[in-house]
């Protein structure tokens, strides 16, 4: 991995900005932040808040045609996108994009859109409200195979650049930046160090993650549990990792055409057939079976790890107060309490 | 792919979430929660997280549409206003101005509804103006005045999270505010003790501390009860009654042998009923929340005062975590009334039949006014009937779905010579106008919305109109053009705006610069009060004299009881899926799939005496109209009881309900009426209400 | 790289099987679309501005592209197709999903127990298996509401002259055995004689489940029972998450799996207010 010194993002954003279109992590005046399209690029604010949605969007996308038909042939509506690069994508998000990449291998649209994409990564260095990152081996530094360019912001204000793949050495093509001193990646790995302290422990975390790969939690407790279960679809909306879709026709001038869209596993008629046979008609099955699937061993198998990334925006949107901290200290106490004396 | 984000609110309930609609160049791809709003602290309900899909331009109206015999043709906005124009003109030379009228929207901003209110005033002369608060909280308005002596809730969302006790009534917000209901839940898992009293059993009855599960329709029998329990153990507020209340010793007299009474009458035990009124008399902070449960009875305005005085007695009022809080319906009810869209006042609450404002209001309009009050919605379709009323504009509103008594809202529509139909898609309503305008939807316009706890919030245009589709003001100000008017030639929303805070004391200290910082203000805010505020009556009532009234009520009966015929009780709901009468929510696929189109909750031990299955189809009948739809059996709803939302055109509820009214606000008794359930042959599909009409 | 886009079909005819029943046959326009398919396999069938569902091939794709499915009218798509003329183009895309273990039946003692429309899937397998004839004993239980919903009346009666077939109908009176298949199962296996070596299910879940548990206690092993399962499904290729069986899913893993595997997988789902099988 090779490593350089940059004093500004700018002169790296101005770079890129001339083969890629920029998206980068705006901050709004009131605290929220998101991400956005960039005319010209904008400096680098270090982490506040999370951005409210992830990046998945950029890949998969919230609604999209699949194909159109004319009244004989079916026609593939695969995206075309431009080059475009995401400017300091957190390491919780990064690691998403890369479990989504295994998931989504084989999916046409999800790829024309990722192989047109550069991903710049930024390491963070004070936790956010929610996340838990480091307890679910997903940062908060960057891990290099989940990015293109690492960013990480140094004590002085001047920034360490690790290229971590052959894209991102193409990327950084003509920029001649001086290479980086043999201290600072070990001043990058005290500096990941020092975050990861400062992060709020919670032991439910990992004991309630333990509960659940082991599949040792009862039904009463999920059927508790459901009845705050709104079905609102915020945490599977917001979850990084998410990829569930629901498909759906409809004619317009143009042709019939069929579009998928965000789904939820939430949603009572997530699996209900035409029947009306319903597998999951209990909002604590569906419950159970969203964080069993998040935190299963066979998802280990599957992907080489858990299905979550530890950002916590599942917390903060639910109404139901039945995220992810919400119900890993709910499993705790119940288990303790259910735990013959 | 360019990828924008733009703040506003969520165009749904009265709660007011702050969202942003993700935009590509023109198009809304997605909808985000904002961390930062108030209220909604990043969380959605399902509706506001398929904002998207209902404002799809796929199906919208983009052209003036004109009736042609059975169909309409496309036509230009200058034909359909000269035609409006003239029609009107007719109508008010032939029968005078009380002969027209406007029905404004709940959904609209309030810089829309201001200009409508204006229009029929100052423009038309008549005092003709309502929305659809007359069926969801015209008896708030009413009762909460008489006593309080302001319509609104008195505290806001977040005192929730300081009450000790929280009792709700007549109310399911999971379902209907699901915002608040989540932070109903989450307050109670932090410790507040909750009281739900409810005919079902709600999501919130099954967590609460104590369900009071009250027979539909007995309301004040029960508060009465909880009233006379706390006096009898001196455990109301005297201090705050002495100094803030008039009328106790009147309101006691009048509660003698309430909780006998209610043992017999509301299904309730008494040592439940002594429990809830311990627990809330006793918090330090009681606060009650309420819906239409309360309000949608012909005893409906009795029910806010029985409310209102249960509060004032414990003193649970004017201090955060108290207070007596209805929860609107809809995004800009709260507004639409503020705004004076009621036939009896002006902007503000200011009586139209009151000298010195029909003065000042004259003054500021440049015109004469008229010192009668005018029709409410249902006088309008009354009048209509009866010959005495010919020409209506109305828009954002589906009356045909929405209001109580189907059949008799169609009639009087059809009898009309000129009703003028504004929406975003067709509708049931503007399939029966001779005009339908295609109107802009919220994301397409600026202006403003005042959410249930009085705070008024900015929104902006996100994407431009599809077509021709025009803001309500801008096509209202058309059509006073049209009568030689200019008194609504304003250039922006903000200029709406800025005018009617001129006129509204309670609005007077807000601008569009002021509601942009800070997400939004809390009327009153005026000289007095320049941020607002949150909590009302904190040192004295809005009434004229400073105080409190207790005022006692007695029970009243349901208008329609059951009998052999109409065994069963009918009430509706409504479902946290769908909004209204879900012109918006049931473009998206995902609502649409999550219930069938058209259900009726019936208790299971009803069902097998009916010999009714699950999910099976079923005939509803009532005095007044006959559906077909599908039964769900469900424990939630008592033996008795049957229930039903009324989002679904095929199967509407309304083409059931009573229309017998509450005395005082005009509301209509939608919460009872008895009707029949019988099961139709297995395997059928059920008629939906557009099949039924045609094989009449 | 999957596609996700139907190959253009011609719906060439049908005829009414029973009631909201119809047998369809399609062709696809490319005969080289679908190539090979196993018993128990399925199709997702687009109908152009409605949807697409899944459904089984009651006769797998000839040289021509010529193939057959059994459906029943119940939901939006099936609607729409019963509306649909001979000679409309509509989309197909397949095969997918796990067929029944022709391999391992070899030799074996086999019952199929089909109930409804349930049926559908079988019938290929009961051809192939005829065909072959590789098998020690072949038998059918059919179980259906009334004569009016039984299916598929013709097959079975060809079936009748190679391999015991027994029809139970729910409606009284109608068939010589009344109730549901699990209600006769003593006496089926009373009239067979030998008792099975395999058994292949496939109708409503819970006759599934009950039939299954009664065929373990009566020494059956759990891992000589498979099952074809229905779930609602979008892409068929283990993307969209709707068929999900726990960590399985069944547009990919099944819609065929052995008992034991279902068991466990169901039991990691377990619908809190539904009784599991075992538990009965």
């Amino acid at each position: 991995m090779q490593s350089y010194q940059l004093e500004t993002t700018q002169t790296l954003q101005y770079h890129l900005a001339d083969h890629y279109q920029i998206y980068q992590r705006v901050d709004l005046q009131n605290g929220d932040s998101h991400w956005q399209s960039m005319e010209s690029p904008q400096p680098v604010t270090p982490l506040q808040k999370l951005p409210i949605s992830s990046p998945k969007q950029f890949f998969f996308s919230e609604r999209e045609n699949l194909f159109s038909f004319d009244g004989e042939c079916f026609r593939e509506t695969v995206p075309e996108p431009e080059p475009f690069v995401l400017f300091g994508v957190q390491s919780c998000d990064l690691t998403a994009i890369a479990y989504q990449d295994q998931f989504f291998a084989e999916d046409p649209y999800y790829q024309a859109r990722r192989k047109q994409a550069l991903l710049v990564g930024f390491d963070c260095l004070t936790p956010c409200e929610y996340g838990f990152c480091h307890t679910v081996n997903a940062g908060p530094g960057v891990n290099p195979d989940c990015a293109d360019i690492i960013l990480h912001r140094q004590p002085g204000g001047d920034w360490l650049v690790l290229v971590s793949s052959l894209k991102g050495k193409q990327a950084l093509r003509g920029l001649n930046l001086p290479a980086a001193d043999s201290q600072a990646l070990v001043g990058r790995d005290q500096q990941v160090k020092n975050c990861i302290e400062q992060f709020e422990q919670d032991p439910s975390l990992a004991q309630g993650i333990d509960q659940l790969s082991n599949e040792t939690i009862d039904n009463d407790f999920w059927q508790q549990l459901g009845l705050q279960c709104l079905s609102c679809s915020g945490c599977t909306t917001l979850c990084p990792t998410c990829s569930c879709y629901g498909t759906r026709d409809f004619v317009d001038d143009t042709g019939q055409h069929q579009e998928r869209f965000w789904d939820s596993c939430l949603y009572e008629s997530f699996q209900r057939e035409a029947s009306q046979h319903n597998p999951s008609e209990e909002a604590g099955a569906r419950l159970k079976r969203f964080w069993t699937h998040k935190f299963s061993q066979q998802t280990v198998k599957a992907f080489g790890r858990h299905g979550c990334v530890g950002c916590g925006r599942c917390e903060q949107t639910c109404p139901g107060v039945v995220g992810v901290h919400s119900t890993m200290k709910r499993i705790v106490a119940y288990q303790a309490e259910s735990a013959p004396c | 792919m360019t990828i924008h984000s733009k703040s506003t609110i969520c165009p749904f309930c009265g709660v007011g979430c702050g969202i942003n609609l993700l935009l590509d160049n023109n198009t809304i791809t997605g909808v985000e929660p904002q961390a930062s709003h108030p209220i909604s602290r990043g969380q959605l309900c399902a509706k506001g997280w398929s904002t998207a899909y209902g404002i799809d331009t796929h199906d919208r109206i983009t052209q003036p549409l004109i009736r042609h015999k059975q169909s309409f043709k496309e036509t230009s906005w200058d034909h359909a206003l000269a035609f409006i124009g003239k029609k009107i003109k007719d109508i008010i030379a032939n029968h005078g101005a009380d002969a027209v009228g406007i029905i404004s929207s709940a959904r609209a901003t309030n810089e829309d509804n201001y200009a409508a209110q204006k229009l029929a005033r100052a423009v038309f002369n008549t005092n003709n103006v309502d929305h659809c608060a007359r069926i969801c909280h015209s008896p708030t308005v009413a009762g909460l005045n008489m006593t309080l002596g302001s319509g609104a809730m008195t505290n806001s969302a977040s005192d929730i999270f300081a009450a000790d006790v929280i009792m709700v009534i007549g109310a399911d917000p999971t379902e209907n505010h699901t915002i608040l209901g989540g932070h109903i839940m989450r307050a109670k898992l932090q410790g507040t003790t909750l009281i739900v009293i409810d005919p079902r059993k709600t999501r919130l009855a099954k967590l609460a501390d104590i369900h009071l599960q009250l027979k539909a329709g007995s309301n004040i029998e029960l508060i009465n009860a909880m009233l006379e329990e706390i006096i009898e153990q001196q455990w109301h507020n005297k201090d705050f009654i002495h100094r803030r209340c008039e009328g106790f010793v009147s309101l006691a007299a009048a509660l003698e042998g309430a909780m006998a009474t209610a043992i017999k009458t509301t299904g309730v035990n008494g040592a439940l009923i002594h429990a809830a009124a311990k627990a809330y008399s006793q918090a330090s902070n009681g606060m009650i929340l309420y819906g239409m449960g309360i309000t949608q009875y012909v005893s409906g305005t009795f029910n806010v005062i029985s409310l209102s005085n249960l509060a004032l007695v414990c003193g649970h009022i004017g201090r955060p975590g108290t207070g007596i809080n209805p929860l609107r319906g809809q995004n800009n009810v709260q507004g639409a009334c503020d705004m004076g869209c009621l036939p009896n006042v002006y902007p503000g609450y200011q009586p139209v039949d009151d000298i010195a404002n029909r003065e000042k209001f004259s003054q500021a309009w440049g015109c004469r006014l008229s010192l009668q009050k005018g029709l409410t919605s249902l006088g309008m379709s009354t009048a209509s009937l009866q010959g005495d009323f010919h020409g209506l504009i109305l828009f954002g509103e589906n009356p045909v779905v929405t209001d109580p008594d189907q059949n008799q809202v169609r009639a009087a529509l059809k009898k009309l010579d000129l009703l003028v139909v504004a929406e975003l898609t067709m509708t049931d309503t503007a399939k029966l106008a001779d005009v339908i305008l295609p109107a802009a939807s919220f994301a397409e316009k600026d202006g403003t919305f005042t959410n249930c706890e009085r705070r008024v919030q900015y929104i902006q245009q996100v994407v431009s109109p599809p077509g021709t589709a025009k803001t309500d003001w801008q096509w209202l100000a058309d059509i006073a053009q049209q009568l030689g008017s200019d008194k609504l030639n304003w250039k922006t929303s903000e200029a709406v705006f800025s005018e009617m805070a001129r006129l509204t004391p309670i609005y007077s200290g807000m601008s569009y610069q002021k509601l942009k910082k800070n997400h939004g203000l809390q009327w009153p805010c005026n000289q007095q009060y320049p941020q607002g505020s949150a909590i009302l009556h904190r040192e004295q009532f809005a009434t004229s004299t400073g105080k409190a009234e207790l005022i006692p009520v007695h029970p009243v009966a349901i208008d329609e009881t059951t009998d052999t015929e109409y065994p069963l009780t009918l009430t509706t709901n409504r479902l946290h899926f769908h909004y209204g009468c879900g012109s918006m929510t049931r473009k998206s696929p995902l609502l649409e799939r999550e219930t069938p189109a058209g259900i009726l909750f019936i208790n299971p031990a009803d069902a097998d005496a009916n010999q009714i299955h699950h999910l099976g189809p079923v005939a509803v009948r009532s005095r007044r109209g006959y559906i077909e739809t599908r039964a769900i059996c469900t424990e939630d709803v008592p033996p008795g009881l049957v229930t039903m939302p009324y989002h679904f055109r095929e199967a509407p509820s309304n083409q059931l309900t009573n229309n017998a009214q509450d005395p005082v606000s005009k509301m209509p008794e939608l919460k009872a009426c008895a009707v029949a359930v019988t099961p139709l042959a297995a395997g059928c599909q059920p008629r939906d209400s557009d099949t039924l009409h045609r094989s009449r | 790289m999957l596609s996700l886009t139907p190959m253009p079909t011609e719906l060439v005819s049908y005829y009414n099987d029973s009631e909201d029943t119809r047998h369809f046959c399609f062709r696809l326009l490319d005969p080289e679309a679908i190539k090979k398919t196993q018993p128990g396999q399925f199709f997702m069938l687009h109908i152009p501005g409605i949807g697409a569902a899944p459904f089984t091939f009651t006769t797998p794709p000839d040289s021509r592209g010529v193939f057959y499915a059994l459906i029943k009218s119940v939901g939006k798509v099936t609607r729409a197709l019963f509306n649909q003329q001979a000679g409309t183009t509509l989309g197909v895309r397949g095969p997918f999903g796990t067929g029944w273990p022709i391999k391992t039946l070899a030799g074996q003692r086999i019952l199929i127990v089909a109930g409804g429309c349930g049926i559908a899937p079988l019938v290929n397998l009961t051809e192939t298996l005829l065909q072959q004839n590789s098998y020690q004993s072949l038998a059918l239980l059919y179980g259906a509401g009334s004569q009016k919903t039984e299916m598929l009346k013709a097959q079975r009666l060809r079936w009748q002259q190679q391999m015991p077939m027994y029809t139970v109908l729910e409606a009284p009176g109608q068939s010589e055995l009344t109730g549901t298949p699990v209600d006769v199962l003593d006496t089926v296996l009373g009239q067979l004689g030998e008792f099975p070596t395999a058994l292949l299910l496939c109708g409503p879940e819970i006759m599934m489940q009950k039939m299954a548990v009664k065929f373990i206690d009566k020494g059956l092993a759990e891992s000589s029972i498979w099952l074809s399962i229905e779930r609602r499904m979008h892409c068929a290729v283990g993307l969209c998450g709707h068929c999900y069986l726990h960590h399985s899913y069944g547009c990919a893993d099944g819609p065929t799996y052995q008992w034991d595997h279902y068991q466990r997988l169901s039991a990691g789902d377990t619908d809190p207010g539904l009784v599991i099988p075992s538990q009965i």
